[in-house]
């Protein structure tokens, strides 16, 4: 039986843009009817911008949403600059899903801590969406969410607003310096986590961030009594194929792009801290 | 089915074969011998011991264009481009063909399968050719390759003084067999014997190795083993069992297209993320990632080291920083009991 050539990108249209952050935007993106496709939370796409190129992207929508991916996406690279020049219509190629996605049945009945730092809610979203749309099957929501200053934080409507209106929910905001009309906590997200003094029991905590937060909450999580198991975070490698072939996101027996993103510290544990 | 053809009449089966679809064999180029499409004079050269690069350019080719796009306004246009026609392999050798098995298994055994992959192994009849001399550097016997047979092969073949004997092992390979009709004739059963080729023994204790690897991650060998590399990257290039690509864009704003290239782990760009941050920075990184995919993690995934003894990179690397040395620096050596 042929194949599909797993290379070839589906045709996807931009519906909006939203300007998130000077340097952070969310694309909506549809394919040529609906969705482009079916995926869980955590997983992630290859976008691409002729004759710039592909790059992955985490999905920041919840599967839940049916009418759109959503990707909101930090001005760091050539694919993502270049998607940040796009205006709504414009077309621009999709592939994916691809990755292994949240433990989303593992983590049904526990108490669920977020934390996340500046771009890194973006992952955190999808699944923090399909929670909230599967709201039965999960234990209370603590959400902690920072950046480098107000002006820095994704989807402030939501982060400031709507979430903390869930039942069962709370939300803690941080920003790293004084602002002006800042209410929220100053000082990074690993201390503020620690001042936080989140148990261990029956919870599951999801980080994503910048590497050195990522580094420093895991410690602070560990000070907490949380175990390896109980931890889970997202790789970010350079990607070209997404299916385990090209070799660039090779760690150890592992291709972050098909065993990964999402990790569980256990399981980071055994690989090579080559990441 | 066993058929035979005199030495000398082999350039009216090559011209033959070509008129089929592309031909490739070994070909000496200059220094070099390439696997390249027949042509009218060719010098071909069935003798070599090994291509300099190996024959796997045939199934994940060093580039590989694979979409067209066009852009006008907001619209975006891409059509795939298939690959190409059939092609026939003459005279490739055991240790490569067993390479292309590897391959097989990343490209084909892990799902999903590349289809690019998938269709230039269909539509290629091997003819692999058994050693008929084997050079210092030829270590295939440590990898449980024979070098006078290729089991995964259409058709094998072997060479003596004055003649050629084909043995078909597929039904492609039969049909191209008989396709050739009189420029072949029937070989009796026992056609020619010959001496089995000696490859060398560079005294390698394998068995057990990708399991002691996963203690040697910080091993101070590292340290030393890396520090003569510089970055050239030759070895993966020559290297059959290397499989790293990259996939870029070619042209402008209105058209252009997509391709698939070979690329390398060896390059500091490999692993490189937008905004710089990079996994593995420094050399030492990159040879341990070489290394450690062959010999740990490529068998950790499935179960055989991802080396075939073709010694094409100690042949080629400009400061003998091969396998065969990394293996020994890391524990492979067998230690002789006295």
């Amino acid at each position: 039986m042929k194949s599909a050539n797993l290379l070839m990108p589906h045709m996807a249209t931009i519906l909006d843009i939203t300007e998130e952050t000077p340097d952070i935007k969310t694309l909506r993106v549809v394919g040529k009817e609906g969705l482009p496709f079916d995926f869980m939370p955590g997983q992630c796409a290859m976008l691409s911008v002729p004759p710039v190129g592909e790059a992955i992207f985490s999905i920041t929508s919840s599967p839940t949403c049916r009418e759109c991916l959503e990707f909101s996406i930090k001005d760091v690279g050539s694919v993502s600059g270049a998607l940040h020049c796009l205006v709504p219509g414009q077309q621009i190629g999709i592939r994916g899903p691809y990755g292994n996605g949240f433990p989303v049945d593992e983590m049904k009945g526990k108490d669920l801590l977020f934390i996340g730092g500046g771009i890194g809610l973006a992952p955190l979203r999808s699944l923090i969406g399909y929670c909230f749309d599967h709201r039965q099957d999960f234990g209370h929501i603590d959400i902690v969410y920072g950046a480098r200053s107000p002006a820095d934080m994704i989807r402030k409507s939501e982060v400031r607003e709507t979430w903390r209106e869930q039942p069962d929910t709370s939300v803690y905001l941080t920003v790293d310096a004084e602002f002006p009309d800042w209410d929220g906590n100053v000082g990074f997200v690993p201390n503020y986590v620690s001042e936080l003094a989140f148990t261990p029991e029956n919870r599951i905590a999801i980080t994503c961030g910048p590497p050195i937060m990522i580094k420093f909450v895991l410690q602070a999580l560990d000070k907490l009594q949380f175990s390896p198991e109980q931890v889970i975070t997202t790789l970010e490698m350079r990607m070209k194929c997404g299916v385990g072939k090209c070799g660039r996101c090779n760690l150890g027996p592992v291709y972050v792009c098909k065993d990964g993103p999402v990790f569980s510290l256990a399981e980071l544990n055994e690989l090579p801290a080559e990441y | 089915m066993k058929k035979i053809i005199a030495r000398e009449k082999l350039p009216e089966l090559w011209a033959h074969l070509s008129e089929q679809g592309p031909l490739f064999l070994p070909i000496q180029d200059g220094p070099v011998v390439l696997f390249q499409p027949w042509f009218e004079g060719a010098e071909i050269n069935l003798d070599a011991v090994n291509s300099a690069v190996s024959p796997k350019d045939l199934f994940l080719p060093r580039e590989e264009t694979f979409m067209h796009y066009r852009c006008s306004g907001k619209q975006l246009e891409m059509t795939p481009v298939e690959p190409g026609e059939p092609v026939t392999a003459f005279g490739v050798h055991p240790c490569d063909l067993k390479a292309i098995e590897l391959l097989d298994r990343v490209f084909l055994g892990q799902e999903p399968p590349d289809a690019l992959y998938q269709q230039r192994r269909e539509n290629t009849t091997v003819i692999a050719l058994s050693c008929s001399a084997a050079d210092p550097f030829c270590f295939c016997g440590d990898f449980g390759v024979d070098p006078a047979d290729a089991p995964g092969a259409d058709i094998m073949a072997h060479l003596s003084d004055d003649s050629m004997l084909f043995e078909s092992r597929t039904e492609k390979g039969a049909a191209l067999l008989e396709q050739a009709g009189d420029l072949l004739a029937d070989a009796p059963e026992e056609t020619f014997s010959r001496e089995a080729v000696q490859t060398a023994d560079f005294n390698l204790q394998l068995e057990g190795l990708a399991e002691n690897l996963k203690d040697r991650f910080d091993d101070p060998a590292w340290d030393q083993l890396y520090k003569s590399c510089l970055g050239c990257g030759v070895c993966t290039y020559v290297c059959p069992t290397c499989y790293c690509f990259d996939v870029e864009d070619f042209g402008h704003e209105a058209e252009g297209e997509r391709f698939r290239c070979w690329d390398s782990c060896m390059y500091g760009h490999f692993t490189e993320m937008a905004g710089g941050h990079n996994p593995r920075p420094e050399r030492k990184e990159r040879v341990r990632q070489r290394f450690l995919h062959k010999l740990q993690y490529y068998p950790e995934i499935h179960d055989e080291i991802a080396c075939v003894g073709c010694g094409r990179c100690l042949r080629s690397c400009p400061v003998n920083l091969d396998i065969v040395q990394a293996i020994k620096a890391l524990g492979g050596e067998k230690i002789e009991k006295r």
